[in-house]
């Protein structure tokens, strides 16, 4: 009877048991100061992709961020200071892919831009298109002096179609070369910027790598998988091509240029990019504030991070001189390079 | 507090209902609708667990096969659900989709009056989605598994006030099954692209703890109708490629009973049994 009972109270013991370990929970924070800051920390913590690699660029190490922003946490913080706190651990990634969207303001890190000449000067660019350019979805062309062709593309958000690529080639098909002006483009789709960098490639290459986060660990990452420029069915380039980029070209314009840059005929000119090689994902804190942060990184295909940008092939800056008599200095140099051709 | 002993009495006094033979010929369909809670986690979305209201309808036939001298029945239930839910803040909604279907089969016991166990065992598949309203590369969640069941239900028919109901508790839990998932950091375009990674798991009560119970009351109205009402509990769990899922729900349901009887080629609705 004894060892019924024991037996019949193991068995509840170890359903129970069951039952309690069986819940698939995650840890909920807290809406407090100390649980927002917490629960932004493990976010980084847990998801982001660039904890190693900015480690050793410039010596980020998350779990001393940690020791520092979770002292702040004892004082009673306002609503202002805690998002002042969250942005400034935030910025510790330096990382245009990270923000804290609050429904007053967006945290932000935009030195990878704003620290730098924009070498771009919107006025002097729309001179060069004048008033009667073509509009093509997103792209904005003509043919400048020399019979150089131009393209400017400000957002790779802007839709374009194969076939406004193909019209928009077609109609400048008689130039002796092409310049793309990406500069001031922040990102977008990069399903665009593929499109677009399609129709200057005769065959498939191999343009970088991707990968993901496979775990929790700061070093969880799947096989580096190859990432291929498929050429377009319909017209394509055989002419000179010159990409003209700024600090301001980032992500998914960041991997327009790692694309064209294999592309045969390519090169860029101007400034580095801005970079900008995470693919963004969202998650949110306690108190319903929502968190962007980096978490599929591309690399070129050499296997190289392009997260701090892409060095141009001819490295140009915007001078004074120039601005002052109303001339773009990177259209400039590039009408020359492709008029010599 | 007499009035909640008198109920007592009169349950506990209740006579079984008089047994009725259950041959193959005879058929249950019931068509259910459920409200209720819904308690859902997901972190490839968020961190967060959201709550809100689950709607649900189960479609279900059950009948008696020929196999183990007509001892195992054949049950299928179709349920389809949505849900909308919030965050704590309430800054933020998830919206959810969901379509199942399990075949069961029981084997039967009478052991006394009134009183039928049934035991045995599921195959099953589901569909679903949920959609975060703020999700930028990661904003939905698709859900597809396929799994294997152990299932056990009971049914006591009694007589009250002169009418048979039926009082019946089933509970269905998944051992053994396979399912979708991105990996813990992989976005759906690099999935869409044709670059898959682990992305189907092998699950068990170890990583996706998952049990489906349902307690109903059948009351008949009429010559024909019946009314089935009662609770249901769904709970479903992953905890695969290092994502946490939990999507539980407690509704209320309510519904519609109807019992046939195969007569040559015909199916005839009658008073029937209630199983």
């Amino acid at each position: 009877m004894k060892n019924r009972i024991m037996a019949r109270k193991l068995l509840i013991t170890i359903f129970a048991g069951l039952m309690m370990s069986a819940c698939v929970d995650e840890e909920q924070f807290g809406n407090t100061a100390q649980g927002n800051i917490e629960a932004l920390w493990r976010i980084i913590d847990e998801h982001y992709c660039f904890l190693d690699y900015k480690g050793e660029v410039f010596g980020l190490d998350w779990n001393e961020v940690h020791g520092r922003y979770a002292t702040m946490a004892g004082a009673p913080l306002s609503h202002e200071q805690l998002r002042e706190v969250l942005c400034s651990m935030l910025a510790e990634l330096r990382d245009g892919h990270v923000n804290l969207y609050t429904a007053g303001d967006v945290g932000r890190y935009w030195a990878w831009k704003e620290d730098y000449p924009a070498n771009l000067n919107d006025e002097i660019r729309d001179s060069y298109l004048g008033t009667d350019y073509r509009i093509a979805a997103g792209l904005r062309y003509r043919i400048l002096r020399d019979n150089v062709g131009y393209i400017s593309y400000t957002s790779f958000s802007s839709p374009i179609g194969e076939g406004n690529i193909a019209e928009a080639l077609h109609y400048l098909r008689l130039c002796s070369g092409l310049i793309i002006d990406v500069r001031g483009n922040g990102g977008g789709q990069l399903d665009y910027e593929q499109r677009l960098a399609s129709h200057f490639t005769n065959e498939r290459i191999h343009v970088g790598y991707r990968s993901h986060k496979t775990g929790r660990g700061h070093s969880d990452f799947s096989v580096p998988v190859a990432e291929y420029l498929e050429p377009s069915t319909t017209v394509r380039w055989q002419k000179p091509v010159i990409v003209l980029t700024n600090r301001q070209c980032y992500s998914a314009t960041n991997t327009f240029v790692r694309d064209m840059r294999c592309c045969p005929g390519v090169r860029t000119l101007g400034d580095n990019t801005g970079g900008g090689s995470g693919m963004p994902f969202t998650s949110e804190l306690p108190n319903g504030w929502l968190v962007r942060f980096s978490a599929c990184p591309q690399y070129d295909r050499k296997g190289q991070h392009i997260e701090f940008g892409i060095a141009p092939d001819i490295p140009c800056v915007m001078t004074d001189e120039d601005v002052a008599k109303g001339r773009d200095t990177l259209i400039e140099l590039a009408v020359e390079i492709l008029k010599s051709r | 507090m007499r009035y909640r002993i008198a109920i007592l009495l009169m349950l506990m006094s209740a006579m079984p209902a008089v047994a009725q033979t259950e041959d193959s010929s005879a058929r249950t369909h019931s068509l259910v609708l459920g409200a209720g809670s819904a308690d859902q986690l997901d972190t490839y979305l968020s961190p967060r667990d959201y709550s809100g209201l689950r709607f649900t309808m189960l479609r279900e036939t059950l009948r008696m096969t020929r196999m183990a001298g007509e001892r195992i029945s054949f049950q299928t239930l179709w349920q389809g659900d949505v849900s909308y839910s919030r965050n704590s803040a309430h800054t933020a909604t998830d919206m959810g989709g969901h379509i199942g279907y399990n075949a069961l089969w029981h084997y039967n016991w009478t052991p006394v009056r009134g009183l039928r166990l049934m035991a045995g065992g599921a195959v099953g598949g589901d569909a679903g989605f949920l959609y975060n309203s703020r999700g930028g590369n990661n904003p939905a969640q698709a859900r597809l598994g396929l799994d294997v069941s152990a299932s056990v239900m009971a049914v006591y028919r009694l007589r009250l006030w002169g009418t048979e109901l039926g009082l019946r508790y089933q509970a269905d839990m998944p051992f053994a099954g396979v399912m979708f998932s991105p990996q813990f950091g992989q976005s759906y375009y690099e999935i869409g692209e044709g670059y898959f990674d682990g992305n189907v798991c092998f699950t068990h009560p170890g990583n996706a703890f998952s049990l489906w119970q349902q307690f109903t009351l059948d009351i008949p109205i009429g010559r024909y109708a019946v009314l089935r009402t009662g609770y249901m509990c769904d709970i479903r769990q992953s905890h695969v490629n290092d994502i946490k899922m939990h999507d539980r729900s407690h509704s209320f349901i309510i519904g519609f009973v109807k019992h046939f009887r195969r007569i040559g080629k015909n199916e005839r609705r009658t008073r029937g049994t209630i199983l």
